[in-house]
């Protein structure tokens, strides 16, 4: 029996956790899982089983549970049982947002009514109470994440409490702006696209 | 959820109202900031000026004395 301790681990850390060791085996084994909390009890039930294993939850106390895996390798690919570790996170029903943003205006049509639409639009999204995972700037939007913005205090305010802000690296360089940026990390087009594949909504102001 | 707190609420009849407010506030150093308008108030042209409380006094004014439109101010939690 292989014991993985996965307690005091943040999501998605005991699916991952669970996932490796699982992975590692060459044979038929039982798993035993410690977590302590219900939440991750039931992430690494449900990716367990969704690998095709028998797992069983049991509670040991207040804040310790235990899952019980019977891993029976049957030699087919292991790849075919793939389980997505951020999918099965501990944030269950909350949706990875993601606002991409190419321009300093919001929508087509006149210059001032756009720019003051922007500026409506990323104080509106301080006001969610379930805020995006990512703002993306690319191309003109990058004008929004650097010094002079008109909305640095709602996109520090987002930033504070948690939103990953990022501007397109190659955008910058291209408007003079690389040393301007005032909020988020420079990043380039790998991650543009990558956390708009991970994204389960996309938002285009 | 998310903290609330009072703020003030300038509504407008119009956008242009709006934007000549945004645009003497900021040439003038007065307080505050374009904001779409809060769900509950329904009148106005969508767009609001937001600012403290506080500010209501110093701000009302000097809009009046601008001759500058509003079409009401208030009070709502944000």
């Amino acid at each position: 029996m292989i014991t993985v301790d996965a307690r005091g681990d943040a999501c998605p850390i005991p699916v991952v956790k669970t996932k490796k060791a699982i992975d590692a085996l060459t044979g038929n084994e039982t798993v035993e899982v410690l977590v302590d909390n219900e939440t991750a009890l039931q992430n690494v039930s449900k990716a367990a089983r969704a690998m095709g294993f028998e797992a069983a939850a049991t509670t040991l106390g207040e804040n310790e549970f235990k899952i019980t895996v019977k891993v029976v390798k049957t030699g087919a690919d292991p790849g075919s049982a793939e389980v997505k570790d951020e999918a099965a996170c501990c944030c269950p029903g909350k949706k990875n947002i993601v606002v991409a943003v190419g321009s300093d205006r919001m929508g087509e049509g006149s210059e001032e009514l756009g720019q003051v639409l922007i500026k409506s639009f990323f104080f509106a999204l301080t006001q969610q109470n379930e805020l995006p995972g990512s703002i993306i700037f690319y191309n003109g939007g990058v004008n929004l994440s650097c010094e002079g913005s008109p909305i640095l205090e709602d996109l520090r305010k987002l930033a504070a409490e948690g939103v990953s802000v990022i501007s397109c690296g190659t955008c910058l360089n291209f408007y003079g702006l690389k040393e301007k940026l005032a909020v988020g990390e420079i990043s380039n087009m790998y991650e543009i696209i990558e956390r708009q594949e991970k994204a389960d909504l996309i938002i285009k102001p | 959820m998310r903290e609330k707190r009072p703020a003030l609420v300038i509504a407008f009849e119009n956008v242009t109202d709006a934007l000549a407010v945004e645009k003497h506030c900021q040439v003038n150093g007065l307080p505050g900031r374009i904001i779409p308008i809060p769900r509950e108030i329904t009148a106005g042209c969508g767009l609001a000026w937001k600012a403290e409380p506080g500010d209501r006094d110093a701000l009302l004014p000097a809009l009046d004395g601008a001759g500058l439109a509003y079409s009401g101010s208030y009070i709502v939690l944000l």
